[in-house]
């Protein structure tokens, strides 16, 4: 009974302490790396071409600022990023539900979805440009194609692992069949679509990297492979960190939120 | 005597198929059985005896093939919310409010939002569950939990109430005060209720009629009748009362037999 007693303010500012504490935590480790890089950069041979320094890496930041380029590259990947794995996702958990439901259905689909599955994104990158040419289609039927089958797969297995008396229940109190989608198949598979979510996500940034550059689009991908064209290694660690940097923003303002108000809140998964 | 029964049960036995032996578990033998209106009739019995199979049936989460089972004149095809069920696991949903799961059976209905917040709270009331009427089940103890499944199930306004061992869980302390409140909320709202437990002092506690199941495959080997009015049924004076004892100890003696049956056999 102690648990209830906790009023929801103190629980709110508690939480609140947590994440400024995280806060500090994430600044201190991010110094600790700038400053280990930093020393690297200065005790090794020729820092330009292998490890350029911190402050060199910014300096080329505001070089292709000035050029104009790096917000544009910069928003064409996120563009893409969200566009192709917002399709994958809003296309995966409506499939997944629909073998999650129904066995005949999933019987069916199940081995062909294991060989897609397993024949990545840019194992089909080849024939897509056969088809698409090196175009921004391409890249983003490969982000679509790498985002939609880990959602389908934890959905599917996140709705069939609903416990049954969730079920009965909902049933004996007179619910319909969709009702019971709604009510009880939907949120008990919360946990999965956050994991597949998740998932789906992060392949889709790999694809759009790996697709910008085999397909020659503009965009941050590109911008890394163009800058070990130039010799420009400065620029490949730029785009390096604006990678990482990106998806922990996502993480942390989007997808992190998302958990705490659902499945954390309904203690379906440990904070 | 038909008039007023709500739950009328004939001839009813269950074989539970074995897909991988081909062998058939026999888990109910010809049960007959009448319940009326207002009625609290416990079932005791050894476990694995049957008595979860019996109330799925009832519940309609079970179809049966043999024999017949109807609420209010209308043979049983399905689950329904004339049948509100208070399952042992605790089956609150985990994504709803301590509120939300009260009145879900009324949300499911599509009982407008005013009407359903005010019989709600009613219930939340009842139960003593105030102050948590916003909390979700995790933030809960097993007992609270206990107490949104009943008041889930009594503000469904079900025509008979089934519960299977639903204090089983909770600890012997918690379970006790659940049985006083159980019967408290009995007096206030007037149900039928059938009961099952393996506990013979909570069969003989709560039941008017206390109905004892032979071991596996589930008969009725007898029934006795509690005659003790419900506001008498409190632990306190109950643990005094010979009616209560006398009925506890032939239904204790009765039980003891069928398990030692079962260790000799
Ligand atoms: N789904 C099932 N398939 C096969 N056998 C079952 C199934 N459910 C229960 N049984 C068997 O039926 C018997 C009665 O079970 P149950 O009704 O759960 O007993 P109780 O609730 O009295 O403990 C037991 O022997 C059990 O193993
Ligand atoms: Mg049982």
């Amino acid at each position: 009974m102690t648990t209830v007693d906790v009023a929801p303010h103190r629980r709110k500012s508690l939480r609140k302490t947590i994440t400024d504490s995280r806060a500090i935590q994430l600044v201190i480790l991010l110094i600790g790396v700038l400053v280990l890089w930093a020393i690297i950069s200065a005790t090794i041979d020729r820092p330009d071409r292998y490890l350029p320094s911190p402050l060199t890496t910014l300096f080329s930041s505001v070089d292709l600022l000035e050029k104009g380029v790096l917000i544009s590259f910069y928003t064409d990947t996120l563009t893409r990023l969200v566009i192709g794995s917002a399709v994958g996702i809003a296309l995966g958990i409506p499939f997944g539900l629909l073998l999650g439901l129904n066995r005949n259905i999933a019987d069916m689909f199940y081995p062909l979805m294991n060989f897609f599955q397993s024949v990545s994104g840019i194992a089909i990158f080849p024939v897509i440009v056969i088809w698409f040419g090196n175009s921004n289609t391409t890249v983003m039927i490969v982000i679509l194609y790498t985002s939609f089958f880990p959602i389908a797969f934890n959905v599917l297995s996140g709705v069939r692992s609903v416990p049954m008396r969730y079920i009965s229940a909902a049933r004996t109190l007179g619910a319909s069949r969709f009702q019971i989608i709604k009510d009880v198949l939907l949120p008990g598979a919360m946990p999965s679509v956050a994991i597949g979510s998740r998932l789906s996500i992060g392949f889709a940034w790999r694809a759009v990297i790996a697709g910008e550059m085999l397909a020659g689009q503009a965009g941050l991908g590109n911008m890394i492979f163009a800058g070990q064209e130039l010799d420009n290694t400065a620029q490949i660690l730029l785009g390096m960190m604006l990678i990482g940097l990106t998806w922990i923003m996502l993480d942390h303002y989007l997808l992190r939120p998302l958990e705490s108000d659902t499945i954390e809140r309904w203690g379906l998964v440990q904070k | 005597m038909t008039g007023d029964a709500k739950l009328i049960v004939q001839g009813l036995s269950h074989h539970y198929p074995d897909e991988y032996t081909g062998e058939s578990v026999h888990a109910l033998q010809d049960i007959n059985l009448q319940i009326h209106d207002n009625e609290f009739v416990t079932i005791v019995g050894p476990s694995g005896c049957g008595k979860t199979t019996f109330l799925n049936i009832i519940a309609g989460l079970l179809p049966y093939r043999e024999g017949r089972a109807m609420v209010d004149g209308v043979e049983i095809k399905g689950p329904g919310p004339d049948r509100g069920v208070v399952f042992q696991e605790h089956a609150i949903l985990p994504w709803r409010t301590v509120n939300r799961n009260i009145g879900h059976g009324l949300e499911l209905r599509k009982v407008p939002k005013a009407e359903r917040e005010k019989r709600v709270q009613e219930y939340i009331d009842l139960v003593g569950l105030s102050g948590f009427e916003e909390r979700y089940p995790h933030e809960l103890s097993g007992g609270m939990k206990q107490r949104v499944a009943v008041a889930r199930t009594l503000c469904a306004d079900p025509v008979i109430m089934l519960m299977d061992e639903p204090f089983a869980a909770v600890d012997a302390q918690t379970r006790i005060t659940l049985q006083d409140e159980l019967n408290r909320v009995v007096m206030a709202t007037r149900r039928t209720i059938l009961f099952i437990t393996h506990s013979v002092e909570e069969a003989a506690f709560l039941g008017d009629r206390c109905i004892v199941f032979s071991r596996r495959p589930g008969q009725i080997k007898t029934e006795i009748k509690i005659d003790i009015p419900r506001e008498e049924r409190l632990w306190k004076d109950m643990v005094n009362n010979p009616k209560f004892t006398d009925a506890r100890d032939e239904i204790l003696s009765l039980v003891r037999s069928e398990v030692t049956n079962d260790d000799n056999s």
